[in-house]
């Protein structure tokens, strides 16, 4: 197991340096995952001031992703690390790029979220945004804990999920082009909706490469643009 | 052994060889013995000691005894350690040991459960990677555990779960987990109750008022009428202001979240507060304000204006007629502080801890006879703690009491006034 790795090193202060690192990595994530929930019930509940919240607090995240970006610089030049944890640096500085992107996309979704709070809500109450909503801010939550867990089984369950979300984001979509022909006054709501939906997509997305960077750490093996059945199968011979 | 060998030599002609070959015997004797001691020593536990005479007799029984008292300490400590495992596992709250670094060293069931943690993985992680809620890691960041923590941890927004650190030894931790989903409910119910029960009882009661603002007016009202009209229409007004000051108790209830706010200018706020005390009770009392710091406070301003004047309005209540009452604001690196002394009655120690719950009365009788609504302290309170500040209650009885504000210094802002010094020094004593 990687955590026992990190326990083998002879100086202390690097296996130190490593752990905390990583811990700071799952706290902004821990934050990005409030976003999430926030930005979407400011939406459904058409709450204002915490759309303005999330906006606000995205600057926390910027700041967090820099100055674990800068441990990561600092332990790269002066530990000059090796093999597992060099992928594990690796993996962390591309972690936190799409835990910042993550927290851009909820900062979209609250803003959104605040201007259409001063709106009637429709009929459905965005039962549909929060469905979607819902399975994406469990895929964060997974992909999180297995990086948390170095867990590459569960990673690449957690990335199959990603397909559901596409179902879910284009089902949405159909919906909305359906509202927009029905009634043209809609349309501006209907368009605000689609960046919400785009949004949450994306965080999906992201998500799916948290993923994929959890099974290269673990596995040495650079899983991007490749499908992932034959992931599976490569992983399940190998492993 | 070696009489023997002696007597074989000269047997054989040969004192020498008989000796040797005496020794030699005996030394494969010893070796035996040796051997069958080590062999026992590596399966102690399975045979049982050999059979010897002598010094290795006497070795292996004392070997053995030592063996059979660890073993049977051995057994004492694994039956104590299989039993409290149980025992925990049995517990309703979920129980995480943490080390200094905060990380899981043992968890019980309960805590897997509501936690989602994972036996075979989790050990040696830190609690705060895998609860990724930012209040914890905020809360296990601090060095006293005094207080307990609420959060809603999951993606499953009604659940909340209250988590509690006990520190042991030198830094480590126990941190209780539990459930605490309906008791949140029930809290959220009876906010609501009052808030609801609050706004419908306030559109029947104007009209009342209405008409008896109406009915006191009336010229023609015969005086035996007249006295009860005035106390009812007094009642209504007394029910209002205890309305008014529900609703306003259950707005700032509604979120814990700190302010944000703007800046708020005490010299001005203070001026107000004076000038309005003034136009109600003319000079009952002798007013003094001594503002001893140009910086402002950033912070709600129409929370901090309720707040102040409470405190004021219960100083005036309390304080007989040609008492005194002194308003002070001043900054220090501890921050920014508002105190109302009162020339009063003063309170008796046993009340101030309960002082700021609501429709706490030290004296029923003479409260209700001021109007009050019982509420004031528990708005005081309320506001203060969403401006990270605390509300700190001296008084003698007899003497009069002091109310004292104290805000955090990250609520201070300087007041970017031309002449206006930062800090100006107090007057006297």
């Amino acid at each position: 197991m990687e955590s026992a790795d990190l326990s083998q090193h002879i100086s202390r202060r690097f296996n130190e340096d490593l752990e905390r690192v990583r811990a700071r990595v799952l706290a902004m994530g821990g934050f990005v995952e409030a976003q999430i929930g926030k930005a979407i019930s400011a939406l459904v509940e058409g709450d204002s001031s915490l759309g303005q919240s999330v906006v606000q607090d995205d600057l926390q995240i910027n700041a967090m992703e820099v100055s674990i970006d800068e441990e990561c610089s600092r332990i790269l030049a002066t530990r000059a690390p090796a093999a597992g944890d060099l992928r594990l640096i690796v993996a962390i500085i591309k972690v936190i790029t799409d835990l910042e992107r993550m927290g851009d996309e909820c900062e979209k979704v609250g803003h959104i979220a605040a201007r259409l709070a001063v709106e009637e809500r429709p009929a459905n109450k965005y039962r549909e945004v929060k469905h979607l909503g819902r399975l994406v801010q469990s895929m964060v939550h997974d992909s999180l804990d297995a990086f948390a867990r170095m867990d590459a089984q569960a990673a690449l369950r957690v990335a199959r999920m990603d397909r559901a979300i596409d179902e879910e984001y284009e089902a949405i979509q159909r919906q909305s082009i359906t509202f927009m022909m029905e009634d043209p006054r809609a349309i501006s709501r209907a368009l605000d909706i689609m960046w919400v939906v785009r949004a949450l997509e994306r965080i999906g997305d992201h998500a799916k490469n948290i993923c994929e960077y959890v099974i290269y750490m673990v596995h040495g093996k650079d899983i991007r643009h490749v499908k992932l059945e034959d992931v599976e199968t490569e992983l399940g011979a190998s492993g | 052994m070696v009489g023997i060998g002696l007597l074989v030599g000269w047997a054989i002609d040969s004192i020498a060889w008989g000796v040797t070959l005496a020794l030699g015997v005996e030394l494969a004797r010893q070796l035996s013995s040796l051997h069958q001691f080590g062999e026992w020593l590596r399966n102690r536990n399975r045979r049982s000691p050999p059979d010897a005479e002598g010094l290795w007799g006497d070795l292996i029984s004392q070997v053995s005894r030592l063996h059979r008292r660890k073993q049977f300490h051995k057994q004492r400590i694994l039956n104590l350690f299989r039993e409290l495992r149980r025992s925990t596992a049995s517990m309703p709250d979920g129980v995480i040991a943490l080390n200094v670094a905060r990380e899981i060293v043992w968890f019980n069931r309960k805590a897997a459960e509501l936690l989602d943690l994972k036996r075979r993985s989790d050990f040696g992680i830190q609690i705060a990677s895998l609860v990724r809620v930012p209040e914890l890691t905020r809360y296990l960041e601090q060095k006293e555990f005094n207080t307990n923590l609420i959060v809603h941890p999951r993606i499953d927004e009604s659940m909340a779960l209250q988590f509690q650190g006990v520190p042991y030894g030198e830094g480590q931790m126990f941190l209780l987990v539990r459930d605490v989903t309906r008791q949140v409910q029930l809290e959220t119910m009876r906010k609501d109750f009052v808030a609801n029960a609050s706004h419908e009882l306030r559109s029947p009661l104007t009209v009342i008022s209405g008409y008896l603002e109406t009915l006191a007016l009336d010229d023609t009202l015969p005086d035996d009428l007249r006295a009860p009209v005035l106390e009812m229409r007094r009642q209504a007004e007394r029910m209002t202001a205890i309305i008014a000051d529900l609703l306003e108790l259950s707005r700032l209830e509604a979120t814990d979240e700190q302010v944000v706010g703007s800046q708020i200018d005490i010299t001005a706020l203070l001026s107000l507060l004076c000038k309005d005390l003034q136009s109600r009770d003319g000079d009952r009392h002798a007013l003094e304000v001594r503002i001893e710091s140009a910086d402002g406070l950033m912070g709600d301003p129409g929370l901090v204006h309720s707040a102040f004047w409470n405190l004021l309005d219960n100083a005036a209540k309390y304080t007989p007629i040609g008492g005194r009452i002194m308003l002070r604001w001043w900054t220090d690196e501890a921050g920014g502080h508002f105190s109302v002394k009162d020339t009063g009655r003063g309170i008796a120690a046993e009340h101030l801890p309960r002082l700021t719950e609501r429709f706490y009365r030290v004296d029923a009788g003479r409260a209700r006879e001021s109007g009050g609504s019982g509420l004031g302290l528990a708005i005081v309170r309320h506001v203060l703690d969403r401006h990270g500040g605390q509300l700190e209650i001296q008084s003698v009885e007899g003497e009069g009491s002091e109310f004292t504000c104290h805000f955090p210094p990250l609520r201070l802002a300087a007041v970017a006034k031309s002449g206006a010094s930062g800090y100006a020094p107090a007057q006297d004593s």
